[in-house]
């Protein structure tokens, strides 16, 4: 039946689809001072980005430390040695990954 | 004076050659069509022109065409000059017939005789003057050549009238047209008011407003109704045929009668390119399957890649926020300036919004790029089929598409598309069902729940709830068409086939330009307004003053043991209690200076102009000597407490304002959908702007993380547990919820009636609250799981959806003819 071969062609085309962005997620790091980095999160929508999950990775991807954004849309960490990066993760379409080299004081 | 015209012949560029720059715009009275009129001088006398809506027809379905048919109707105009594109005749003439039938003097405009000349057409002036009776005026808008010959010709025919009158001859429904024109002619009050042959010819067609005007008019209305229906089953049982049918092929037949006696084309017509591509773009096969392809890439640039955009440009408004931020007065250490909470609250709702403009700009840009190559139309026509079955039209397809289909769109270009949809009954369908699509707002509180409460299935769980919106509103479409909607006129499926044209880059950009700046005026207006009201309703009354004490206590506390350090370290003395705000704003301040500075000469210089604004402030803020590092994390403590206290302090007044004493109202009737009143403020909130759903669960319910808060903990601690079925409720809640503010006032502008815009708020909640019910209660009693329930719903939409299908609907039946399958006819009715 024609009308049943369109219903399906639209489900195909739903199936095929990803995940849509919808929020922007927003994050931002800064050197503390004291041997350690602060991140503060967020989304461009004005939510709050607690509970979010970060991740501090080495230059060579291997997971250095991993935690959740606090009631404050917080996550310190202590600033490792060398090349490493952050990753803000909520969710796929959701994630923002910062450079340990654009970290600064 | 009246310009009349089908869409796209130069109608404009004529008006203009006209009346030149004196031009007045405005709106026909009770409706969004604009009205353009302006003023030229012919013969030396002064006329008033008009320029009426393009339109194909004359019939009542669309807006368009009704105001140019109440206005020739009941403005009467001396005469109307007829806009008639030159290289495309065959279509233009279908409007001429109409005007002439209409009884008022028409002066024939053949515009575009360049364009005509470049293809080698050419056109019998002189030989259609002599065949319709009436002026015939070549002319080349866009050049300014032949206005002083329409000026000449208009003035005449305003003078003397038409040679002739020029009547279509509809061969055996003639007697018919005589019968039911000498019964309307009959009452000498009723003839003066209209053509008695014209309204015989639309009584017979069965048009809706035809029928109103004889009531209004006519002393015998029912009788002549009456007879009208009788002659109309006669026509059918001899003719084989009905009559509006009968009608509207004999005018297609004379427009081509009329194209071969006076038109002459270059040689052999043969088969174009674009004739041999719709082979393919409209096969019964291919058509769909192409059409899947450009709807996924069309997700995939404007969605994915725009949002990767999105983010790229948000620095952009996120610079916006703290330059306004600067402006507006300090903040305090609890409560900020009314003036400041205000500002900063409508400048977020905005840049929200904003963010989604490299989204649009690029969906605009692509649908300008199917409408400039004449994608368009196909894939209306392609999708008509399906469409017709729940009561929509072919060219619902974009408004649906705009609202988000998948996932990502927003309901406010999306009912702003439906001004297109000529089909009435269609047209306010796709406006009812538009927002039930899930807009790029609603998916926030999709995740959150998501992940919350479907880890393990959440790759399923999002195709659930993407997809199931379209089998909720299909049916709903129907069930709305049948329903509400059932007196609406309806209208075949007419529709432009142009040929296929490679887009130019220039047109392209302009007009997604011009629909991102329409998008913007409208939008952002409306929704300062709202964030003003939502703002009061979320904010007022405010909270008692045994909390309010309760709260200045715990911060002078905090202060205290902040000055207690000080106390303790060289600083004693250089910082006194009323400098501790300053110095956390001091901290702040010099935090989103340096926000998104990735050098650290940049940061460099940032730190030096904080260091000379004040060197104390700036020693414990950036740990300087033992002293400083002391002292910094004594700062750090005092400011963790102050981001807490507001936080608990908003929350709190959030739950006892104007907004939360209604949720906690409305908990009796929401309970049964597992909404308990922190949810019912959450969705209330909802309701002003989408986005902020989740951000109010977030904030207040600490759904969204582990919760830090001791208001928040108690709060979920005191909660019965929220499982996965009461997620899969307010999802579904959330799908079907009305539309956002800003989307019911375009509701508002697009149908011109609050009644339908009150109605599409109320029958959505009342829709979502019943679905909420039953997947939550029904649920429970019958034991399911949150993943059990969401299977079993998905079956009964895809059920009711195929049943709807099935069940007819006569008119769109009727009114789909043969000759629907022939997209080269230019027309298919």
């Amino acid at each position: 039946m024609k009308f049943v071969k369109h219903l399906l062609l639209l489900v195909a085309f739903c199936l095929v689809s990803s995940l849509a962005v919808a929020h922007s997620p927003l994050c931002d790091c800064f050197d503390n001072g004291d041997g350690t980095i602060t991140c503060e999160g967020g989304f461009s929508d004005g939510s709050s980005a607690s509970g979010v999950g970060m991740t501090v990775k080495d230059g060579a991807g291997a997971v250095l430390q991993e935690g959740k954004m606090d009631a404050n849309s917080e996550f310190s960490f202590p600033k490792p040695e060398g090349d490493y990066s952050v990753t803000f993760d909520a969710g796929e379409g959701h994630q923002v990954v910062i450079k340990g080299e654009n970290i600064v004081q | 004076m009246a310009l009349a015209g089908q869409p796209n012949c130069g109608k404009t560029t004529v008006f203009n050659m006209l009346t030149g720059a004196r031009q007045h715009v405005a709106n026909y009275p009770g409706v969004t069509v604009e009205k353009k009129s302006g003023r030229f001088s012919a013969e030396g006398r002064p006329v008033e022109l008009v320029d009426l809506p393009g339109t194909y027809s004359l019939t009542s379905y669309s807006l368009e065409e009704r105001v140019a048919r109440d206005f020739i109707l009941y403005d009467k105009p001396r005469a109307i000059i007829n806009v008639a594109d030159a290289s495309n005749l065959k279509r233009n003439l279908y409007l001429t017939l109409q005007l002439f039938e209409m009884g008022v003097p028409v002066v024939l405009n053949l515009n575009m005789m360049d364009v005509a000349e470049r293809r080698g057409i050419g056109v019998d002036a002189r030989g259609l003057q002599e065949y319709f009776g009436s002026p015939v005026v070549p002319t080349v808008g866009k050049k300014g050549s032949g206005a002083p010959q329409l000026k000449a010709a208009v003035a005449a025919l305003a003078d003397a009238g038409p040679a002739r009158a020029f009547a279509v001859d509809y061969g055996p429904l003639e007697p018919f047209v005589a019968e039911i024109g000498d019964l309307v002619a009959a009452d000498p009050q009723a003839a003066g008011a209209y053509p008695s042959r014209w309204l015989a010819i639309k009584l017979l067609e069965a048009d809706a407003e035809a029928a109103n005007l004889l009531a209004r008019h006519h002393p015998e209305a029912a009788e002549v109704m009456e007879r009208v229906q009788a002659l109309r089953a006669r026509f059918e049982t001899e003719a084989g045929l009905s009559a509006d049918r009968h009608i509207a092929f004999t005018r297609h037949r004379l427009c081509a009668d009329i194209f071969r006696r006076f038109v002459t084309v270059p040689g052999e017509k043969r088969r174009t390119l674009s004739d041999k591509a719709d082979s393919f773009v409209c096969h019964r096969f291919a058509g769909p399957v192409i059409l899947v392809l450009i709807l996924l890439g069309l997700y995939q640039i404007s969605i994915v890649f725009g949002g990767w955009v999105a983010l790229q440009v948000w620095p952009v408004w996120g610079s916006l926020e703290s330059f306004t931020e600067g402006l507006l007065p300090a903040a305090g250490f609890l409560d900020d300036p009314l003036l400041r909470s205000l500002g900063m609250w409508t400048v977020k709702s905005v840049t929200a919004i904003l963010n989604y403009l490299p989204i649009f700009f690029l969906l605009f840009a692509l649908i300008a790029i199917l409408e400039d190559s004449g994608y368009m139309p196909r894939m209306a026509f392609i999708l008509d089929r399906l469409f017709r079955r729940f009561g929509l039209h072919g060219q619902s397809t974009l408004p649906l598409i705009l609202g988000g289909v998948y996932v990502g769109g927003c309901a406010i270009p999306a009912v702003m598309a439906t001004k297109a949809i000529p089909d009435e009954r269609a047209r306010l369908a796709t406006i009812l069902v538009a927002p039930m699509m899930n807009c790029l707002a609603k998916v926030p509180l999709y995740l959150i729940l998501i992940s919350a409460y479907f880890a393990d299935h959440a790759g399923m769980a999002m195709f659930f709830i993407a997809t199931v919106t379209l089998f909720m509103a299909l049916p709903v479409a129907k069930a709305l068409s049948l329903t509400v909607l059932r007196r609406r006129e309806s209208a075949p499926f007419i529709m432009e086939m142009p040929p296929y044209h490679l887009p130019t880059a220039g047109g392209v950009l302009r007009r997604a330009l011009e629909r991102i700046w329409l998008f913007v005026k409208k939008i952002v207006t409306v929704v300062v307004a709202v964030a003003v009201i939502v703002f009061m309703l979320i904010n007022f009354p405010n909270l008692g003053r045994e909390r309010l004490e309760d709260y200045a206590a715990r911060r002078d506390a905090a202060v205290d043991a902040f000055m207690a350090e000080v106390d303790k370290t060289s600083f004693k003395g250089r910082i006194a209690p009323e400098d501790v705000l300053a110095l956390v704003l001091f901290e702040e301040d010099m935090k989103s200076a340096k926000r998104g500075v990735s050098d650290q000469a940049r940061a460099d210089a940032i730190n030096a102009r904080f260091a000379e604004a004040n060197p104390v402030f700036y020693a414990v803020v950036s740990r300087e000597g033992k002293d400083g590092k002391a002292l910094n994390r004594a700062l750090k403590g005092v400011i963790n407490t102050r981001k807490e206290l507001r936080r608990n302090m908003r929350a709190e007044r959030f739950e006892a304002s104007f907004l939360g004493v209604a949720g906690r109202a409305l908990e009796p009737l929401t309970q049964w959908a597992g909404f308990n009143w922190r949810i019912n403020i959450a969705l209330l909130s909802a309701f002003a702007a989408k986005e902020n759903s989740a951000a109010t669960l977030g904030a207040i319910y600490g759904i969204d993380g582990e919760g830090g808060g001791s208001v928040e903990q108690g709060m979920l601690a005191g909660e019965e547990g929220f499982t996965p079925l009461h997620a899969l409720a307010l999802m579904l809640f959330m799908a079907l919820y009305p539309p956002c503010i800003p989307a019911s006032i375009m509701v508002r502008m697009q149908t011109n009636s609050s009644k339908w815009m009150l109605f599409s708020i109320g029958y959505q909640t009342l829709l979502g609250l019943a679905v909420a019910t039953l997947v939550f209660t029904g649920g429970r009693l019958l034991g399911l799981s949150g993943v059990q329930a969401m299977w079993a719903f998905y079956g009964l939409c895809v059920a009711a959806t195929v049943g709807m299908a099935l069940i007819p609907e006569k008119t769109a039946r009727e009114l789909s003819g043969p000759q629907t399958r022939q997209p080269k006819e230019g027309i298919a009715s």
